[in-house]
């Protein structure tokens, strides 16, 4: 029940991006379509989720001077795992996310997430925090990536949705602004707005 | 808090540092065929691509033997194709863009019309310098000519300009690269040309 809250509990009120607002640095760069949006939010919970469960499992044995850098040694490790993985067996994913694959390094999620919580409690709690929080994340990411593809460039996953509905020919046009960095910022804070005000 | 010396401390991160080295390195040695393989593939998808032929990546290799040749020319790589009587050459182009490496394929027939185009990049921004990737893009080189001139590209193209191509708004640092690439393949093609009629 406990370990279920873990898992549910970023989608909103502990949300990675919108409560703890971190990880917005990816959010702004990876979500100008929703394809590689989907990818890096599965590539980041697999991440966490795994970074978690083995700091977890190590973390009696962790000299506290040394933590963070432990800590990154094994996120680097997963990380770069994850991209010998995508490239060998979905080699064509893997170049949708190019560089931002190792950006999941420096993702801030993942280092707060063995901080705050992987480094106190047990294994299964922690691998189910790891996989929440990458799933709020996602969740974010998904809504970001759709909005700005559909009215950026008028497509979702590539295809041509407004050009079928024929928006085109009513004088409807892309929204250049949407495909910049800084409409995703925007947008997040849109939703932080939207999720403030629904609690009160 | 427990105390941990600093002999505990140098070795745990010597320990640590070590397993990961090896984790890694068996995997990258273990992985390293397929990748290499998916590379190849890609490259062959790429290249059948400029001439028209999409080809599923189990058939690839067969589609590739048939209708291309490989050739050199000052220890320069190109290649030949030859496909329901058409022939011409593909020429490769490799430049640079905004992050990284952009390249990309050319095909062209005897007269030096762009029969096919194919690009692709590293790591450009997705939605803005990224778009070279897509076959929108590539089309936009079909039926212009690297005869007498490299074709570039620019703001506003002029659709009856045989060297002149539409840029990518928001992507003029990627654009840019792409008429380097494409001036540097043009030096290579007609080299390649005036050793053919010699």
């Amino acid at each position: 029940m406990r370990n279920w809250k873990l898992i549910t509990m970023p989608f909103d009120k502990e949300n990675p991006i919108t409560v703890q607002v971190l990880g917005i640095c990816s959010c702004l760069a990876v979500t100008a379509q929703l394809k590689p949006a989907l990818v890096m939010a599965v590539s980041v919970t697999v991440v966490v989720a795994l970074a978690n469960l083995i700091i977890s499992i190590m973390r009696k044995s962790i000299p506290p001077r040394i933590r963070i850098i432990v800590q990154l040694v094994v996120v680097s490790t997963l990380v770069v795992l994850v991209d010998l993985f995508l490239k060998a067996f979905v080699y064509d994913v893997s170049k949708q996310l190019s560089v931002f694959v190792g950006l999941i390094i420096t993702n801030c999620i993942v280092m707060g997430r063995l901080e705050a919580f992987a480094m106190t409690n047990p294994p299964l709690p922690s691998l189910c925090d790891g996989i929440g929080n990458g799933l709020g994340y996602g969740i974010i990411l998904v809504a970001l990536g759709t909005v700005r593809e559909l009215f950026g460039s008028g497509t979702l996953l590539g295809y041509p949705v407004m050009e079928k509905i024929g928006a085109y020919n009513i004088g409807y046009e892309n929204n250049g602004l949407m495909i910049m960095p800084p409409m995703a910022l925007i947008l997040v804070g849109l939703i932080i707005w939207l999720q403030r005000s629904r609690k009160g | 808090m427990k105390q941990f010396s600093n002999r505990y401390m140098l070795l745990y991160s010597l320990a640590l540092v070590a397993v990961s080295a090896v984790v890694l390195s068996v995997t990258a040695v273990t992985l390293k065929p397929r990748e290499d393989l998916n590379r190849q593939i890609e490259q062959q998808q790429m290249i059948l691509k400029t001439i028209g032929l999409d080809c599923a990546k189990s058939e690839t290799p067969q589609a590739y033997e048939r209708h291309i040749a490989e050739a050199e020319h000052n220890g320069k790589t190109y290649y030949r194709y030859d496909c329901d009587e058409r022939q011409g050459i593909i020429l490769p182009l490799h430049g640079t863009g905004l992050w990284g490496p952009i390249w990309g394929y050319l095909a062209l027939d005897g007269n030096g019309k762009v029969v096919g185009a194919v690009f692709d990049h590293k790591g450009e921004t997705p939605g803005l310098g990224g778009e070279i990737a897509t076959d929108k893009f590539a089309q936009r080189f079909v039926g212009k000519s690297m005869g007498e001139h490299p074709i570039y590209l620019t703001k506003n193209a002029d659709k009856d300009n045989p060297y002149q191509v539409d840029a990518i708004s928001g992507g003029t640092m990627t654009s840019n690269g792409v008429t380097q690439m494409l001036e540097e393949g043009y030096d290579d093609y007609k080299k390649i040309r005036e050793d053919a009629t010699r």
